[in-house]
């Protein structure tokens, strides 16, 4: 018999370590004890990024396949298709110079009359661009990956939207990549406002999963009606007024309940958007809340002894 | 050890073609996820049957230590809770060690059907985890996740024995 065919080293006859049974208890112990961590005093996010940085590699190799697959879908789209694209857009783009030539000037007007009205200026917030790499494999959540991270300059609680409405906010910054939750994960909340009445509310994801916003707490009564904009209502010093959020699809009056089950569509596309944008959140340019006075207590009868 | 009557002599097992399988499982989970199937639930975890096959193989090398840390990288990668995938690999990792005596003297459709409760184990306890930290429930569909695993098994098996059933002394007829 050939030499390497079986096992040259026998295993140890009295060192074996610890027993199958202790080594379950431990690193159950160690599970349970980073999973209260994680969850309960949010201490691991080192351990997350060192982490997150060592799978990098791996993540943008498993990536290659679909790179590789729009690559060469590009590839063979005709030259014909490019051309009348490029027609398409030139046209957009005259039709929309004229419009941008007014839009310098509407703010320039925008800006000199509230100056006159001594309006603070309206808080504008600077943007990156981003793409979405992935969905989060976790099943429980609804989160999506961008190809952004803290050494781009994301920050943590940044709003994300794509053109067409608010898609969610950063909830955790890796050194390259960040994970954004969406509006319609259950645990995320966004305040907004009713564009036709005014009324502001706050709008959660689904409970039941699927890809709707839920407006809770409105009374049964509330003025609210299938097709209504939610808007970003601009009061939480994090989203930009003003951004579509969610239109409403259905609304529930019911009799034994004191609120209307309201469910509304996203206007992101949280299940499919490619390009993003990440915001500045708004809190970093609004001036910081006055520092709360205690009540000045009545003097002391007797003054101090 | 004892083994069944006319079971081939395998080779050693080279311990970088374990971790590099062990990486590959990881890769293809990812690839699976990220490209294919996005966050569906019902999506098998391939991590986890090749983690259980060589704590039943090779019960030295790969045991509930090694379990234990790449169940770590899954969390961080999947950005669920740091520590759901370690402890329900921790638990699948010592089920394994427990059964890897009796489970090599079946044929391998048997062996699949015997791994489909550690399987099924270590999902349940990771949805039970996810629950109790206040996640929403799934959908059935991630029954089906288990049974995949367990049909993944044979496939698996002969795989990864491929190297080591190999020939012992390769000539011109058996140059593998």
């Amino acid at each position: 018999m050939p030499l390497g065919t079986i096992e040259r080293k026998p295993p140890a006859f009295f060192k074996h370590g610890m027993s199958s049974l202790s080594k379950l208890v431990v690193f159950s112990i160690l599970a349970v004890v980073l999973m209260v961590a994680d969850v309960r005093y949010g201490v691991t996010q080192p351990l997350r990024a060192t982490i997150s940085l060592m799978l990098y590699p791996m993540e943008w190799l498993s990536m290659r396949p679909q790179w590789l697959f729009d690559v060469t879908g590009r590839f063979f789209e005709g030259r014909d298709d490019a051309q009348a694209q490029v027609q398409a857009m030139t046209l957009k783009l005259q039709q929309q110079a004229l419009r941008s030539g007014q839009v310098e000037q509407l703010a320039l007007e925008n800006l000199q009359l509230r100056r006159l009205l001594e309006l603070r200026e309206r808080l504008t917030s600077s943007t990156l661009a981003a793409e979405v790499l992935y969905d989060s494999a976790d099943p429980f959540t609804r989160k999506v990956v961008i190809d952004k991270g803290a050494l781009q300059g994301v920050q943590p609680s940044s709003p994300v939207m794509d053109d067409a409405g608010v898609l969610g906010q950063v909830t955790r910054v890796m050194p390259l990549v960040s994970e954004v939750t969406l509006v319609i994960d259950r645990e995320q909340s966004i305040p907004v406002l009713n564009a036709r009445t005014g009324a502001r509310g706050v709008a959660y994801g689904e409970a039941g999963g699927a890809p709707l916003l839920e407006l809770r707490y409105m009374a049964a009564n509330a003025d609210i009606e299938v097709g209504d904009l939610l808007t970003t209502s601009g009061v939480d010093a994090i989203y930009p007024p003003g951004v579509p959020v969610a239109v409403v699809v259905k609304v529930e009056r019911r009799a034994e309940s004191v609120f209307a089950r309201i469910l509304c569509q996203p206007q992101g596309r949280v299940q499919g958007a490619r390009h993003v944008m990440v915001l500045e959140p708004l809190g970093k340019q609004v001036p910081a809340r006055p520092p709360h006075e205690r009540p000045s207590t009545l003097p002391i009868k007797g003054g101090p002894r | 050890m004892i083994m069944p009557r006319g079971q081939q002599l395998l080779l050693p097992a080279n311990p970088w073609f374990i971790f590099l399988s062990l990486l590959s499982a990881q890769l293809l989970n990812m690839v699976l996820n990220m490209v294919l199937v996005g966050n569906a639930a019902w999506a098998p975890d391939f991590l986890a049957v090749v983690l259980v096959f060589w704590c039943v193989h090779q019960p030295q090398r790969v045991g509930i230590g090694v379990a234990f840390f790449f169940g770590i990288f899954n969390d961080v990668q999947q950005s669920s809770l740091l520590g759901q995938h370690a402890l329900s690999y921790t638990v699948l990792g010592y089920c394994a060690v427990l059964i890897h005596r009796r489970l090599l003297w079946f044929k391998e459709p048997s062996q699949s059907l015997q791994v489909l409760p550690l399987f099924v184990l270590a999902h349940v306890l990771e949805l039970l985890v996810r629950m109790l930290s206040g996640s929403l429930f799934p959908g059935w569909w991630m029954l089906l996740a288990p049974v995949l695993e367990a049909l993944a098994w044979p496939l698996v098996s002969v795989l990864l024995l491929a190297p080591q059933r190999r020939a012992p002394d390769p000539d011109e007829n058996r140059p593998l």
